[in-house]
Protein backbone atom coordinates (compact mmCIF):
# COMPACT_ATOMS: atom_id res chain seq x y z
CA UNK A 1 0.00 0.00 0.00
CA UNK A 2 1.78 3.48 -1.27
CA UNK A 3 0.73 7.01 -0.61
CA UNK A 4 -0.04 9.03 -3.46
CA UNK A 5 1.89 11.26 -5.39
CA UNK A 6 -0.40 14.64 -5.27
CA UNK A 7 -2.29 14.38 -8.81
CA UNK A 8 -3.28 10.96 -8.66
CA UNK A 9 -7.07 10.94 -7.25
CA UNK A 10 -7.06 6.57 -7.41
CA UNK A 11 -4.91 4.29 -8.67
CA UNK A 12 -5.90 0.81 -10.06
CA UNK A 13 -3.01 -1.56 -10.03
CA UNK A 14 -3.00 -4.98 -12.25
CA UNK A 15 -6.64 -5.33 -11.66
CA UNK A 16 -8.24 -9.06 -12.31
CA UNK A 17 -11.72 -10.22 -12.43
CA UNK A 18 -12.47 -13.31 -14.37
CA UNK A 19 -16.08 -14.79 -14.81
CA UNK A 20 -15.47 -18.65 -14.76
CA UNK A 21 -13.31 -19.01 -18.38
CA UNK A 22 -13.96 -15.13 -18.86
CA UNK A 23 -11.42 -13.27 -17.98
CA UNK A 24 -13.02 -9.48 -18.45
CA UNK A 25 -10.37 -7.77 -17.12
CA UNK A 26 -7.09 -9.09 -17.13
CA UNK A 27 -4.01 -7.16 -15.45
CA UNK A 28 -5.56 -3.65 -16.10
CA UNK A 29 -3.74 -0.29 -14.11
CA UNK A 30 -4.09 2.88 -14.72
CA UNK A 31 -3.83 6.22 -12.30
CA UNK A 32 -6.82 9.01 -12.53
CA UNK A 33 -5.74 12.26 -12.15
CA UNK A 34 -7.04 14.17 -9.27
CA UNK A 35 -9.46 17.07 -10.52
CA UNK A 36 -10.32 16.36 -13.92
CA UNK A 37 -12.49 14.66 -16.64
CA UNK A 38 -11.14 11.30 -17.78
CA UNK A 39 -12.77 9.16 -20.42
CA UNK A 40 -12.79 5.30 -19.85
CA UNK A 41 -13.36 3.78 -23.55
CA UNK A 42 -13.05 0.20 -25.74
CA UNK A 43 -15.49 -1.58 -27.52
CA UNK A 44 -18.12 -3.41 -26.26
CA UNK A 45 -16.95 -6.42 -23.99
CA UNK A 46 -13.54 -4.75 -23.08
CA UNK A 47 -14.25 -4.49 -19.60
CA UNK A 48 -15.24 -0.97 -18.85
CA UNK A 49 -18.07 -1.23 -16.66
CA UNK A 50 -16.64 -4.63 -14.60
CA UNK A 51 -13.70 -2.26 -14.36
CA UNK A 52 -16.37 -0.02 -12.33
CA UNK A 53 -17.43 -2.61 -10.33
CA UNK A 54 -14.29 -3.67 -9.02
CA UNK A 55 -13.30 0.33 -8.13
CA UNK A 56 -16.83 0.64 -6.18
CA UNK A 57 -17.34 -2.50 -4.58
CA UNK A 58 -20.05 -4.12 -6.43
CA UNK A 59 -17.37 -7.46 -7.78
CA UNK A 60 -14.61 -7.83 -5.64
CA UNK A 61 -11.44 -8.28 -7.93
CA UNK A 62 -9.42 -11.63 -8.16
CA UNK A 63 -6.22 -9.99 -7.72
CA UNK A 64 -4.86 -6.51 -7.85
CA UNK A 65 -5.30 -3.20 -5.72
CA UNK A 66 -7.57 0.18 -5.81
CA UNK A 67 -5.14 2.92 -4.11
CA UNK A 68 -7.28 5.39 -2.56
CA UNK A 69 -5.91 7.90 -0.48
CA UNK A 70 -3.36 5.66 0.96
CA UNK A 71 -5.75 2.83 1.26
CA UNK A 72 -6.66 -0.24 -0.83
CA UNK A 73 -10.46 -0.30 -1.51
CA UNK A 74 -9.86 -3.60 -3.09
CA UNK A 75 -12.18 -6.52 -1.18
CA UNK A 76 -14.41 -3.38 0.41
CA UNK A 77 -18.37 -3.43 0.36
CA UNK A 78 -19.79 -1.00 -1.83
CA UNK A 79 -21.03 0.80 0.72
CA UNK A 80 -17.96 1.08 2.48
CA UNK A 81 -15.85 2.36 -0.59
CA UNK A 82 -18.98 4.88 -1.14
CA UNK A 83 -18.59 6.22 2.25
CA UNK A 84 -14.34 7.09 2.09
CA UNK A 85 -16.08 9.26 -1.15
CA UNK A 86 -16.23 7.41 -4.15
CA UNK A 87 -19.96 7.48 -6.13
CA UNK A 88 -21.32 6.31 -9.29
CA UNK A 89 -24.28 5.96 -11.42
CA UNK A 90 -24.86 2.89 -13.63
CA UNK A 91 -25.15 2.06 -17.65
CA UNK A 92 -29.17 1.27 -17.16
CA UNK A 93 -30.53 3.88 -14.36
CA UNK A 94 -30.79 2.20 -11.34
CA UNK A 95 -33.67 4.83 -9.00
CA UNK A 96 -35.49 3.24 -6.81
CA UNK A 97 -38.77 3.34 -8.60
CA UNK A 98 -41.78 3.21 -5.98
CA UNK A 99 -40.14 6.64 -3.90
CA UNK A 100 -40.27 10.11 -4.50
CA UNK A 101 -37.76 12.01 -5.80
CA UNK A 102 -36.81 13.33 -2.60
CA UNK A 103 -37.18 9.83 -1.32
CA UNK A 104 -34.34 8.77 -3.72
CA UNK A 105 -32.27 10.96 -2.47
CA UNK A 106 -32.81 11.21 1.23
CA UNK A 107 -31.97 7.44 0.82
CA UNK A 108 -28.37 7.99 0.39
CA UNK A 109 -26.15 7.31 3.48
CA UNK A 110 -22.95 8.47 4.82
CA UNK A 111 -24.16 11.72 5.92
CA UNK A 112 -23.64 12.15 9.50
CA UNK A 113 -26.21 15.10 9.20
CA UNK A 114 -29.53 16.23 10.69
CA UNK A 115 -32.78 15.24 8.70
CA UNK A 116 -33.18 19.08 7.86
CA UNK A 117 -29.91 19.46 6.98
CA UNK A 118 -29.91 16.26 4.60
CA UNK A 119 -33.42 17.62 3.40
CA UNK A 120 -32.28 21.23 2.45
CA UNK A 121 -29.06 19.47 0.40
CA UNK A 122 -32.03 17.13 -1.18
CA UNK A 123 -33.59 19.73 -2.54
CA UNK A 124 -30.85 21.42 -3.61
CA UNK A 125 -29.03 19.33 -5.53
CA UNK A 126 -33.03 18.43 -7.08
CA UNK A 127 -33.55 21.98 -8.12
CA UNK A 128 -29.83 21.50 -9.91
CA UNK A 129 -30.70 19.17 -12.00
CA UNK A 130 -34.46 20.89 -12.72
CA UNK A 131 -36.59 18.24 -11.16
CA UNK A 132 -37.92 20.24 -8.56
CA UNK A 133 -41.29 20.60 -9.91
CA UNK A 134 -41.14 16.07 -10.00
CA UNK A 135 -40.08 16.31 -6.31
CA UNK A 136 -43.12 14.48 -4.96
CA UNK A 137 -43.32 12.16 -7.87
CA UNK A 138 -42.49 8.48 -8.30
CA UNK A 139 -38.92 7.63 -9.67
CA UNK A 140 -40.65 5.60 -12.07
CA UNK A 141 -42.87 8.21 -13.63
CA UNK A 142 -39.82 9.93 -15.01
CA UNK A 143 -38.85 10.23 -18.69
CA UNK A 144 -35.34 8.03 -19.10
CA UNK A 145 -33.59 11.11 -19.25
CA UNK A 146 -35.02 12.56 -15.88
CA UNK A 147 -34.12 9.46 -14.37
CA UNK A 148 -30.28 9.75 -15.45
CA UNK A 149 -30.48 13.45 -13.91
CA UNK A 150 -31.95 11.83 -10.78
CA UNK A 151 -29.64 9.44 -10.39
CA UNK A 152 -26.85 12.13 -11.43
CA UNK A 153 -27.98 13.97 -8.07
CA UNK A 154 -28.57 11.28 -6.21
CA UNK A 155 -24.66 10.40 -6.47
CA UNK A 156 -24.06 13.82 -5.40
CA UNK A 157 -25.78 13.66 -1.85
CA UNK A 158 -22.35 13.45 0.33
CA UNK A 159 -20.37 15.29 -1.85
CA UNK A 160 -18.23 12.74 -3.23
CA UNK A 161 -14.88 13.59 -4.60
CA UNK A 162 -14.57 11.10 -6.93
CA UNK A 163 -17.64 10.68 -9.27
CA UNK A 164 -17.68 7.43 -11.83
CA UNK A 165 -20.50 7.89 -14.45
CA UNK A 166 -21.42 5.04 -16.72
CA UNK A 167 -22.16 6.22 -20.12
CA UNK A 168 -24.19 9.22 -18.85
CA UNK A 169 -25.52 9.89 -22.85
CA UNK A 170 -26.71 6.54 -23.24
CA UNK A 171 -30.44 7.31 -23.90
CA UNK A 172 -30.54 10.93 -23.32
CA UNK A 173 -31.23 13.48 -25.80
CA UNK A 174 -29.30 16.42 -26.85
CA UNK A 175 -30.59 19.16 -24.94
CA UNK A 176 -30.45 17.19 -21.67
CA UNK A 177 -27.20 15.71 -22.62
CA UNK A 178 -25.35 19.21 -22.47
CA UNK A 179 -27.69 20.45 -19.55
CA UNK A 180 -25.29 16.93 -17.82
CA UNK A 181 -22.29 17.87 -19.13
CA UNK A 182 -22.85 21.16 -17.84
CA UNK A 183 -23.29 20.11 -14.88
CA UNK A 184 -20.20 17.87 -14.92
CA UNK A 185 -17.96 20.61 -15.64
CA UNK A 186 -19.11 22.48 -12.77
CA UNK A 187 -18.56 19.64 -10.71
CA UNK A 188 -14.85 19.42 -11.75
CA UNK A 189 -14.50 23.06 -11.21
CA UNK A 190 -15.41 22.77 -7.66
CA UNK A 191 -12.19 20.12 -7.72
CA UNK A 192 -14.17 16.98 -8.38
CA UNK A 193 -12.40 14.11 -9.86
CA UNK A 194 -14.69 12.23 -12.78
CA UNK A 195 -14.45 8.83 -14.77
CA UNK A 196 -17.03 8.49 -17.61
CA UNK A 197 -17.23 5.24 -19.49
CA UNK A 198 -18.65 6.53 -22.48
CA UNK A 199 -18.95 5.03 -26.21
CA UNK A 200 -20.44 8.74 -27.31
CA UNK A 201 -16.95 9.85 -28.94
CA UNK A 202 -17.89 13.21 -29.25
CA UNK A 203 -18.58 13.54 -25.18
CA UNK A 204 -14.96 11.52 -24.50
CA UNK A 205 -13.16 13.92 -27.22
CA UNK A 206 -14.69 16.69 -26.25
CA UNK A 207 -14.81 16.64 -22.54
CA UNK A 208 -12.19 14.41 -21.09
CA UNK A 209 -8.18 15.85 -20.44
CA UNK A 210 -7.27 11.96 -20.09
CA UNK A 211 -8.53 8.98 -22.02
CA UNK A 212 -7.53 5.49 -20.97
CA UNK A 213 -8.75 2.96 -23.47
CA UNK A 214 -9.19 -0.64 -22.68
CA UNK A 215 -9.59 -3.71 -24.69
CA UNK A 216 -9.89 -7.34 -23.80
CA UNK A 217 -9.51 -6.11 -20.19
CA UNK A 218 -6.27 -4.65 -20.04
CA UNK A 219 -5.52 -0.91 -20.72
CA UNK A 220 -3.82 -0.73 -24.07
CA UNK A 221 -3.19 3.08 -24.57
CA UNK A 222 -3.59 5.88 -22.23
CA UNK A 223 -3.49 9.96 -23.33
CA UNK A 224 -5.14 13.52 -24.30
CA UNK A 225 -7.58 13.22 -26.82
CA UNK A 226 -5.56 13.90 -30.02
CA UNK A 227 -3.24 12.07 -29.19
CA UNK A 228 -5.95 8.78 -28.59
CA UNK A 229 -7.51 9.92 -32.07
CA UNK A 230 -4.17 8.75 -33.80
CA UNK A 231 -3.68 6.05 -31.85
CA UNK A 232 -2.65 2.51 -34.25
CA UNK A 233 -3.60 0.53 -31.40
CA UNK A 234 -6.85 2.18 -30.27
CA UNK A 235 -8.26 2.32 -34.12
CA UNK A 236 -7.19 -1.32 -34.23
CA UNK A 237 -9.58 -2.30 -31.33
CA UNK A 238 -12.63 -0.38 -32.19
CA UNK A 239 -12.06 -0.86 -36.60
CA UNK A 240 -9.93 -3.98 -36.64
CA UNK A 241 -6.20 -4.58 -38.34
CA UNK A 242 -5.53 -2.43 -41.42
CA UNK A 243 -4.08 -5.10 -43.93
CA UNK B 1 -44.75 15.40 6.61
CA UNK B 2 -44.68 18.62 8.64
CA UNK B 3 -44.34 18.75 11.88
CA UNK B 4 -48.46 19.96 12.20
CA UNK B 5 -49.50 16.86 10.63
CA UNK B 6 -47.51 14.49 12.45
CA UNK B 7 -48.71 16.31 15.96
CA UNK B 8 -52.42 16.02 14.53
CA UNK B 9 -51.77 12.53 13.76
CA UNK B 10 -50.86 11.63 17.24
CA UNK B 11 -53.37 13.35 18.28
CA UNK B 12 -55.71 10.96 16.73
CA UNK B 13 -53.46 8.23 17.97
CA UNK B 14 -54.18 9.37 21.49
CA UNK B 15 -58.16 9.72 20.83
CA UNK B 16 -58.05 6.61 19.36
CA UNK B 17 -56.31 5.02 22.45
CA UNK B 18 -58.40 6.39 24.84
CA UNK B 19 -61.50 5.41 23.03
CA UNK B 20 -60.09 2.23 23.03
CA UNK B 21 -59.51 2.16 27.10
CA UNK B 22 -62.96 3.52 28.00
CA UNK B 23 -64.43 1.10 25.42
CA UNK B 24 -64.52 -2.81 27.01
CA UNK B 25 -66.80 -1.25 30.36
CA UNK B 26 -69.61 -0.83 26.98
CA UNK B 27 -69.11 -4.20 25.65
CA UNK B 28 -70.25 -7.96 26.32
CA UNK B 29 -67.46 -10.38 27.17
CA UNK B 30 -67.32 -11.75 23.19
CA UNK B 31 -67.04 -8.29 21.42
CA UNK B 32 -64.39 -7.36 23.88
CA UNK B 33 -62.65 -10.24 22.81
CA UNK B 34 -63.41 -9.83 18.97
CA UNK B 35 -61.83 -6.02 20.07
CA UNK B 36 -58.73 -7.69 21.87
CA UNK B 37 -57.73 -10.16 18.43
CA UNK B 38 -58.50 -6.84 15.96
CA UNK B 39 -55.88 -5.33 17.95
CA UNK B 40 -53.48 -8.25 17.76
CA UNK B 41 -54.53 -8.55 14.23
CA UNK B 42 -53.26 -4.44 13.64
CA UNK B 43 -50.06 -5.65 16.05
CA UNK B 44 -49.34 -8.53 13.47
CA UNK B 45 -50.18 -6.86 10.16
CA UNK B 46 -47.94 -4.32 11.15
CA UNK B 47 -44.80 -5.82 12.24
CA UNK B 48 -45.08 -8.10 9.17
CA UNK B 49 -44.85 -4.97 7.19
CA UNK B 50 -41.71 -3.93 8.41
CA UNK B 51 -39.76 -6.16 6.74
CA UNK B 52 -42.07 -7.17 3.89
CA UNK B 53 -43.06 -4.11 3.09
CA UNK B 54 -41.13 -1.90 3.94
CA UNK B 55 -37.76 -3.76 2.83
CA UNK B 56 -39.88 -6.12 0.27
CA UNK B 57 -38.40 -9.52 2.06
CA UNK B 58 -42.02 -11.46 2.10
CA UNK B 59 -41.64 -13.63 4.76
CA UNK B 60 -44.10 -16.55 4.85
CA UNK B 61 -42.74 -18.16 9.09
CA UNK B 62 -43.57 -14.46 10.68
CA UNK B 63 -45.71 -16.78 13.18
CA UNK B 64 -42.59 -18.39 14.13
CA UNK B 65 -42.35 -15.41 16.14
CA UNK B 66 -45.39 -15.03 17.90
CA UNK B 67 -45.06 -19.05 18.86
CA UNK B 68 -42.25 -18.43 20.66
CA UNK B 69 -43.67 -15.49 22.57
CA UNK B 70 -47.17 -18.04 23.22
CA UNK B 71 -44.71 -20.34 24.44
CA UNK B 72 -42.22 -18.47 26.48
CA UNK B 73 -45.56 -17.30 28.35
CA UNK B 74 -47.12 -20.37 28.92
CA UNK B 75 -43.80 -22.47 29.88
CA UNK B 76 -43.05 -19.68 32.64
CA UNK B 77 -46.37 -19.15 33.94
CA UNK B 78 -47.54 -23.05 33.91
CA UNK B 79 -44.50 -24.29 34.89
CA UNK B 80 -42.21 -21.73 36.92
CA UNK B 81 -44.91 -19.86 38.39
CA UNK B 82 -44.57 -16.29 36.75
CA UNK B 83 -46.62 -13.62 36.86
CA UNK B 84 -47.78 -13.17 33.32
CA UNK B 85 -46.83 -9.48 32.50
CA UNK B 86 -42.86 -10.28 32.62
CA UNK B 87 -42.74 -13.15 30.63
CA UNK B 88 -43.88 -11.12 27.83
CA UNK B 89 -40.85 -9.16 28.16
CA UNK B 90 -38.94 -12.90 27.50
CA UNK B 91 -40.57 -14.01 24.53
CA UNK B 92 -39.50 -10.62 22.95
CA UNK B 93 -36.23 -11.10 23.73
CA UNK B 94 -36.17 -14.46 23.07
CA UNK B 95 -37.67 -13.67 19.46
CA UNK B 96 -35.22 -10.99 19.18
CA UNK B 97 -32.49 -13.76 20.00
CA UNK B 98 -34.07 -16.19 17.12
CA UNK B 99 -35.12 -13.25 14.66
CA UNK B 100 -31.00 -12.78 14.74
CA UNK B 101 -30.21 -15.94 14.49
CA UNK B 102 -32.86 -17.08 11.56
CA UNK B 103 -32.22 -14.09 9.93
CA UNK B 104 -28.42 -13.60 9.06
CA UNK B 105 -28.59 -16.55 7.10
CA UNK B 106 -31.83 -16.44 5.59
CA UNK B 107 -31.89 -12.62 4.82
CA UNK B 108 -29.30 -13.57 1.94
CA UNK B 109 -31.88 -15.11 0.18
CA UNK B 110 -34.32 -12.65 -1.82
CA UNK B 111 -37.62 -12.92 -3.33
CA UNK B 112 -39.43 -16.84 -3.20
CA UNK B 113 -36.49 -18.30 -1.74
CA UNK B 114 -36.59 -15.91 1.03
CA UNK B 115 -40.56 -16.46 1.69
CA UNK B 116 -39.79 -20.50 1.14
CA UNK B 117 -36.79 -20.16 3.68
CA UNK B 118 -38.94 -18.62 6.57
CA UNK B 119 -41.83 -20.75 5.62
CA UNK B 120 -39.16 -23.77 6.76
CA UNK B 121 -37.92 -21.86 9.73
CA UNK B 122 -41.23 -21.58 11.01
CA UNK B 123 -42.02 -25.32 10.65
CA UNK B 124 -39.14 -26.33 12.07
CA UNK B 125 -40.05 -24.09 15.50
CA UNK B 126 -43.07 -26.06 15.32
CA UNK B 127 -41.32 -29.20 15.23
CA UNK B 128 -39.05 -28.14 17.89
CA UNK B 129 -42.00 -27.08 19.71
CA UNK B 130 -44.03 -30.33 19.34
CA UNK B 131 -40.60 -32.55 20.08
CA UNK B 132 -38.97 -30.78 22.87
CA UNK B 133 -41.76 -32.29 25.53
CA UNK B 134 -39.25 -31.82 28.42
CA UNK B 135 -39.58 -28.25 27.65
CA UNK B 136 -42.79 -27.86 25.94
CA UNK B 137 -44.75 -30.98 27.36
CA UNK B 138 -45.13 -31.68 23.40
CA UNK B 139 -48.31 -31.98 21.07
CA UNK B 140 -50.18 -32.12 24.51
CA UNK B 141 -49.83 -28.80 24.51
CA UNK B 142 -50.03 -26.37 27.84
CA UNK B 143 -52.67 -25.16 30.03
CA UNK B 144 -52.23 -22.11 31.84
CA UNK B 145 -53.48 -21.58 35.80
CA UNK B 146 -56.80 -19.16 35.53
CA UNK B 147 -56.39 -15.81 36.72
CA UNK B 148 -57.47 -13.95 34.02
CA UNK B 149 -60.28 -11.13 33.67
CA UNK B 150 -60.04 -10.18 30.49
CA UNK B 151 -59.66 -6.52 31.00
CA UNK B 152 -55.96 -7.56 31.67
CA UNK B 153 -55.25 -8.72 28.83
CA UNK B 154 -57.11 -5.98 26.38
CA UNK B 155 -55.23 -3.52 28.07
CA UNK B 156 -51.85 -5.49 27.86
CA UNK B 157 -52.76 -5.89 24.09
CA UNK B 158 -53.78 -2.24 23.59
CA UNK B 159 -50.48 -0.66 25.12
CA UNK B 160 -48.97 -3.41 22.75
CA UNK B 161 -50.79 -1.67 19.63
CA UNK B 162 -50.18 2.02 20.53
CA UNK B 163 -46.35 1.01 20.68
CA UNK B 164 -46.19 -0.93 17.05
CA UNK B 165 -48.45 1.62 15.40
CA UNK B 166 -45.90 4.63 17.46
CA UNK B 167 -42.30 1.95 16.35
CA UNK B 168 -43.98 1.68 13.04
CA UNK B 169 -45.19 5.36 12.31
CA UNK B 170 -41.40 6.12 13.25
CA UNK B 171 -39.76 4.24 10.52
CA UNK B 172 -42.24 4.72 7.81
CA UNK B 173 -41.23 8.28 8.21
CA UNK B 174 -37.85 8.32 8.80
CA UNK B 175 -34.75 8.35 6.57
CA UNK B 176 -34.06 4.68 8.46
CA UNK B 177 -37.65 3.48 6.42
CA UNK B 178 -36.62 5.65 3.17
CA UNK B 179 -33.07 3.00 3.26
CA UNK B 180 -35.03 0.19 3.78
CA UNK B 181 -37.57 1.25 0.79
CA UNK B 182 -34.10 1.52 -1.12
CA UNK B 183 -33.38 -2.34 -0.03
CA UNK B 184 -36.68 -3.20 -1.34
CA UNK B 185 -36.45 -1.43 -4.68
CA UNK B 186 -32.90 -2.50 -6.08
CA UNK B 187 -30.52 -3.96 -3.05
CA UNK B 188 -27.52 -2.95 -4.95
CA UNK B 189 -28.01 0.58 -5.66
CA UNK B 190 -28.68 0.54 -2.34
CA UNK B 191 -25.14 -1.13 -1.21
CA UNK B 192 -23.69 1.52 -3.95
CA UNK B 193 -25.16 4.55 -2.24
CA UNK B 194 -23.73 3.52 1.12
CA UNK B 195 -26.82 1.57 3.05
CA UNK B 196 -24.99 -1.46 4.81
CA UNK B 197 -27.73 -3.14 3.61
CA UNK B 198 -27.13 -6.82 5.80
CA UNK B 199 -27.44 -4.52 9.05
CA UNK B 200 -30.46 -2.83 8.01
CA UNK B 201 -32.14 -6.06 7.06
CA UNK B 202 -31.29 -7.40 10.06
CA UNK B 203 -32.68 -4.19 12.36
CA UNK B 204 -35.60 -4.58 10.58
CA UNK B 205 -36.24 -8.05 10.30
CA UNK B 206 -35.51 -8.13 14.51
CA UNK B 207 -38.04 -5.25 15.10
CA UNK B 208 -40.58 -7.11 12.90
CA UNK B 209 -39.98 -9.83 15.19
CA UNK B 210 -40.39 -8.57 18.36
CA UNK B 211 -44.07 -7.55 18.81
CA UNK B 212 -45.83 -10.68 17.70
CA UNK B 213 -43.84 -11.91 19.90
CA UNK B 214 -45.26 -9.86 23.00
CA UNK B 215 -48.94 -10.45 20.61
CA UNK B 216 -48.11 -14.03 21.11
CA UNK B 217 -47.78 -14.11 24.97
CA UNK B 218 -50.45 -12.07 25.59
CA UNK B 219 -52.98 -14.49 23.50
CA UNK B 220 -51.52 -17.10 25.73
CA UNK B 221 -52.93 -15.74 28.70
CA UNK B 222 -55.58 -14.81 27.18
CA UNK B 223 -56.83 -18.25 25.67
CA UNK B 224 -55.48 -19.97 28.67
CA UNK B 225 -54.52 -23.24 26.41
CA UNK B 226 -51.61 -23.50 23.29
CA UNK B 227 -50.24 -26.21 21.71
CA UNK B 228 -47.53 -26.44 18.36
CA UNK B 229 -50.57 -26.33 16.06
CA UNK B 230 -52.15 -23.36 17.17
CA UNK B 231 -49.84 -20.92 18.09
CA UNK B 232 -47.75 -22.10 15.04
CA UNK B 233 -50.95 -22.07 12.45
CA UNK B 234 -49.18 -21.32 8.90
CA UNK B 235 -52.63 -19.28 8.42
CA UNK B 236 -51.55 -16.84 11.04
CA UNK B 237 -48.18 -15.74 8.89
CA UNK B 238 -51.01 -15.92 5.49
CA UNK B 239 -53.32 -13.23 7.58
CA UNK B 240 -50.66 -11.01 8.47
CA UNK B 241 -49.79 -10.55 4.61
CA UNK B 242 -52.90 -10.63 3.46
CA UNK B 243 -53.91 -7.59 5.35
CA UNK B 244 -50.85 -6.08 4.91
CA UNK B 245 -51.36 -6.48 1.06
CA UNK B 246 -55.77 -5.71 1.40
CA UNK B 247 -54.25 -1.99 3.21
CA UNK B 248 -51.01 -1.76 1.58
CA UNK B 249 -48.05 -2.62 2.01
CA UNK B 250 -45.39 -0.23 2.64
CA UNK B 251 -47.49 2.34 4.29
CA UNK B 252 -48.52 2.34 8.10
CA UNK B 253 -51.94 2.89 7.60
CA UNK B 254 -52.58 0.24 5.32
CA UNK B 255 -51.72 -2.96 7.55
CA UNK B 256 -54.03 -1.32 10.29
CA UNK B 257 -57.03 -1.23 7.75
CA UNK B 258 -56.63 -4.53 6.36
CA UNK B 259 -56.22 -5.88 9.58
CA UNK B 260 -59.71 -4.56 10.63
CA UNK B 261 -61.41 -5.06 7.62
CA UNK B 262 -59.97 -8.71 7.04
CA UNK B 263 -60.33 -9.64 10.77
CA UNK B 264 -63.74 -8.39 10.74
CA UNK B 265 -64.53 -9.92 7.57
CA UNK B 266 -63.45 -12.89 8.79
CA UNK B 267 -65.30 -13.02 12.68
CA UNK B 268 -68.64 -12.49 10.35
CA UNK B 269 -67.93 -15.16 7.81
CA UNK B 270 -66.99 -17.83 9.89
CA UNK B 271 -69.48 -17.26 12.28
CA UNK B 272 -72.49 -17.81 9.84
CA UNK B 273 -70.17 -20.40 7.20
CA UNK B 274 -68.29 -22.06 9.27
CA UNK B 275 -65.89 -23.47 6.68
CA UNK B 276 -66.86 -20.79 3.96
CA UNK B 277 -64.13 -17.91 5.46
CA UNK B 278 -61.00 -19.91 3.69
CA UNK B 279 -63.39 -20.03 0.44
CA UNK B 280 -63.68 -16.40 0.55
CA UNK B 281 -59.60 -15.68 1.39
CA UNK B 282 -58.61 -17.19 -1.50
CA UNK B 283 -61.38 -15.13 -3.30
CA UNK B 284 -59.92 -12.05 -1.83
CA UNK B 285 -56.23 -12.91 -2.71
CA UNK B 286 -57.17 -13.36 -6.14
CA UNK B 287 -59.22 -10.14 -6.31
CA UNK B 288 -56.92 -7.88 -4.47
CA UNK B 289 -53.84 -9.31 -6.59
CA UNK B 290 -55.77 -8.62 -9.49
CA UNK B 291 -57.50 -5.53 -9.14
CA UNK B 292 -55.01 -3.46 -6.03
CA UNK B 293 -52.01 -5.22 -6.64
CA UNK B 294 -50.94 -2.12 -4.37
CA UNK B 295 -53.41 -2.51 -1.78
CA UNK B 296 -56.52 0.16 -0.72
CA UNK B 297 -54.00 2.69 0.17
CA UNK B 298 -52.17 1.65 -3.80
CA UNK B 299 -55.33 2.56 -5.08
CA UNK B 300 -55.73 5.87 -2.88
CA UNK B 301 -52.05 7.16 -3.94
CA UNK B 302 -52.79 6.37 -7.44
CA UNK B 303 -56.30 8.52 -7.76
CA UNK B 304 -53.99 11.54 -5.75
CA UNK B 305 -56.30 11.55 -2.60
CA UNK B 306 -53.28 10.20 -0.37
CA UNK B 307 -49.68 12.00 -1.13
CA UNK B 308 -47.11 9.93 -2.09
CA UNK B 309 -43.97 8.82 -0.30
CA UNK B 310 -43.54 8.81 3.35
CA UNK B 311 -41.45 11.46 4.24
CA UNK B 312 -42.78 14.28 2.12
Amino acid sequence: MGAHPDGIALEARDLRKAFGGVRAVDGCSFAVPRGKISGLIGPNGSGKTTTFNLLTGLAAPDGGEVLYRGENLAGLKPYQIFRRGVTRTFQVTRIFREMTVLENMLSVTGLDVPDRVARARAEELIAFVNLTHLRAEYGGRLSYGQQKLLEFARALMTDPDLILLDEPAAGVNRTLLQHLLDHIHRLQGQGKTIVIVEHDMNVIMNHCERIFVMDGGVKIAEGPPAEIQRDERVLEAYFGRRR
Amino acid sequence: MTRVEHLRNLALLGACAVALAILPHALTVYLRSFVLFTMMYVVLALSWNIISGFTGYTSFGHVAFYGIGAYACAILVADYRWHWLPTLGVGAVLAAVVGVAIGYPVLRLKGPYFAIAMLGAAEGTRVVATVWDGLTHGGLGISLPSAETSLETYYAMLVLMLLTVVVAYGVGHSRFGVRLNAIREDEVAAEALGINATLYKLTAFTLSAVFPAVAGGIQAYKVLYIDPPSVFFVQITIAMALMSMLGGKGTVIGPIVGAILLYTAQELTWVNFPTAHLIAYGLFIVLVARFMPRGLMGFAIDRGWVRKGMVH
